[in-house]
């Protein structure tokens, strides 16, 4: 079997809780979350690094390290400026050896609503409102603007980088007796809330569409009352009989794939490169590009 | 000199994108630094101010890439104090450039994918040095994609830009090739979490979250919180199965024993 099935910690003794100087340093390195960035596992190495002094502390065991290292390589994403929420929870799990499958689905359920949320405060509110003051200030040539603009940004994102962390790792340490004493019922609980919310992840992120409009005659424009071409938009007809299918198909491919065959994620990966690029070859996916090979439809 | 400042400045801006402050990288800050290494801080204020603004409909928001401001900024920069362009032509210039940053940035993330393979290793001997290396090797890949392209613009000025033009019309379906392959791996991320994840009594759950997913997403109302919304689902259900099955618990282990109290 592959190598992320182990389901406890072969120390199940809580580790001391970690001191402050250890949380610090991880709200510093939680600013690099997207540090290798990438399409498969987006921030997970990142997350990895960013929680590493805590889990060298509470993993005084060397299996349990690599253990708790390996699934908190798992695809992972979330706001970077809110990360230290979840980072709190977790790590408050990891201390009390909480059962891995609980610590994956309460990691997987808890990063994917924070998303929103930073958007709308900090790209939505926070920059536009500072950047309105400011960027006159800088425009009217005053050196004063931008660094007004880094203080006031910078500052809050640290602010909430602290506060998220101490307050859900309180949080999480204060919750945690009680689900202990129900864990199993717990475990099953949260991983349904996890495949739950992977579920939505793969519609929301999905962002797989076909490009292929295929020319079908002509038609009269509703509005300019003239006569233009007409397509038949084979997205349109997929999002007819279910939106997101194609990354939904795709998921489940790779699933059976890794499941069923066995196959690496590394080799799923080299699959859907291929499939990505043979396909835009011939215009099938969606996008602003020149298909290689001439073609009626894109 | 002034080339090779550059080229640092570009490279810490290209990591600061995704890492570190999130907001160096930013015109508003970026254009001055850049303006005081080709020593006219002035102008760099001028078109940082002016940049911001553009940007603020154009925030990095829900994984979307915009057009890259790193490059923007940066070429602009270059287009403006060196080329003595006037400030919107050297913007307008700057855009072919700002495609090719996207294009760095589609290739390292690609390419990162790739290197999870290191990382896994690296987990598996509990090993943080190799997690810390992994990282920054994607930092280094990146920051020196967006040095490359930095150096190319001082150097071969508007001439080049024509022929990144050029190329990057012939070579668009590669380059949108991998970037719709880029838009595919994270369902890789997603099958290895459901082979962990996905009991055989779980598929209803799965695809009940992908109808909720579904139905908050296309509402227009509702499609900024989708995920939130999503959650408070997944919540409610989840909360329900702990409650009913610690009960279950609870009554089995009462069951005979505590009969006669």
């Amino acid at each position: 079997m592959a190598s992320n099935d182990e389901l406890v910690y072969v120390d199940q003794t809580p580790a001391p809780a970690l001191d402050k100087a250890t949380l610090n340093k991880m709200v510093w390195r939680s600013m690099n979350l997207q540090a290798s960035f990438n399409y498969e596992r987006m921030q997970a190495a990142g997350w990895l690094w960013s929680i590493l002094p805590g889990l060298e502390k509470i993993h005084t065991n060397k299996d349990d390290l690599a253990t708790s290292m390996k699934h908190n390589l798992e695809f992972f994403n979330t706001h970077p400026f809110l990360v230290t929420f979840v980072m709190g929870i977790v790590l408050s799990m990891e201390q009390n050896k909480a059962d891995i499958n609980s610590i994956r689905a309460v990691r997987v359920a808890a990063m994917g609503p924070l998303g929103g949320i930073g958007d709308a405060l900090f790209w939505f509110t926070l920059v536009p409102i500072t950047a309105g003051i400011t960027a006159n200030m800088a425009i009217s040539g005053s050196a004063v603007g931008p660094i007004l603009y880094f203080i006031i940004t910078f500052g809050v994102q640290m602010l909430l980088r602290y506060w998220l962390m101490y307050w859900s790792y309180a949080m999480g340490t204060g919750a945690i007796e009680v689900l202990t004493k129900n864990a199993r019922e717990f475990t099953h609980a949260a991983a349904m809330l996890g495949v739950f919310v992977v579920g939505a992840l793969t519609c929301n992120y999905g962002a797989t569409k076909l490009g292929m409009k295929i020319p079908n005659g002509t038609k009269i424009d509703a509005t300019t009352k003239e006569t233009v071409a007409n397509y038949i938009d084979l997205q349109a007809l997929l999002d007819g009989i279910l939106p997101a299918l194609i990354p939904l198909a795709l998921t489940l491919m790779c699933y059976a794939l890794i499941k069923k065959k066995q196959w690496s994620p590394t080799k799923c990966i080299v699959l859907l490169l291929v499939i990505g690029i043979v396909g835009c070859a011939f215009g099938i996916w969606s996008g602003t590009y020149t298909a290689l090979v001439p073609v009626p439809w894109h | 000199m002034q080339v090779i400042l550059l080229a640092i400045v570009t490279f810490i801006f290209a990591i600061d994108q995704f890492s570190l402050t999130e907001l160096l990288y930013r015109p508003i800050i970026a254009c001055p630094i850049i303006g005081a290494i080709l020593g006219d801080v002035k102008t760099g204020l001028v078109i940082g101010g002016t940049y911001e603004l553009m940007m603020v409909g154009n925030m990095p928001v829900g994984g979307a890439q915009p057009p890259n401001a790193v490059l923007g900024g940066v070429v602009a920069m270059i287009f403006a104090v060196k080329s003595q362009l006037p400030v919107d032509q050297a913007l307008g210039l700057a855009v072919v450039f700002s495609i090719f940053g996207q294009y760095a940035v589609t290739l390292t993330f690609t390419v990162m994918s790739g290197l999870m393979a290191k990382a896994d290793q690296a987990a598996e001997n509990a090993d943080p040095k190799g997690i810390t290396n992994v990282n920054l090797i994607s930092m280094c890949i990146l920051g020196t994609l967006f040095a490359v392209l930095a150096v190319v613009a001082y150097i071969g000025g508007e001439a080049a830009g024509n022929a990144l033009q050029t190329f990057s019309t012939n070579a668009s379906w590669f380059m949108g090739g991998l970037g719709a392959a880029g838009g595919m791996m994270r369902y890789v991320g997603f099958a290895v979490l459901l082979k962990i994840m996905l009991a055989d009594d779980m598929w209803g759950i799965y695809l009940a979250g992908f109808a909720a997913a579904a139905l908050f997403g296309n509402v227009t109302a509702t499609s900024g919180a989708t995920l939130i919304l999503v959650a408070f689902i997944g919540a409610a259900i989840a909360i329900y199965d702990y409650n009913a099955n610690v009960k279950i618990k609870e009554l089995k282990g009462n069951g005979g024993a505590s009969d006669g109290i």
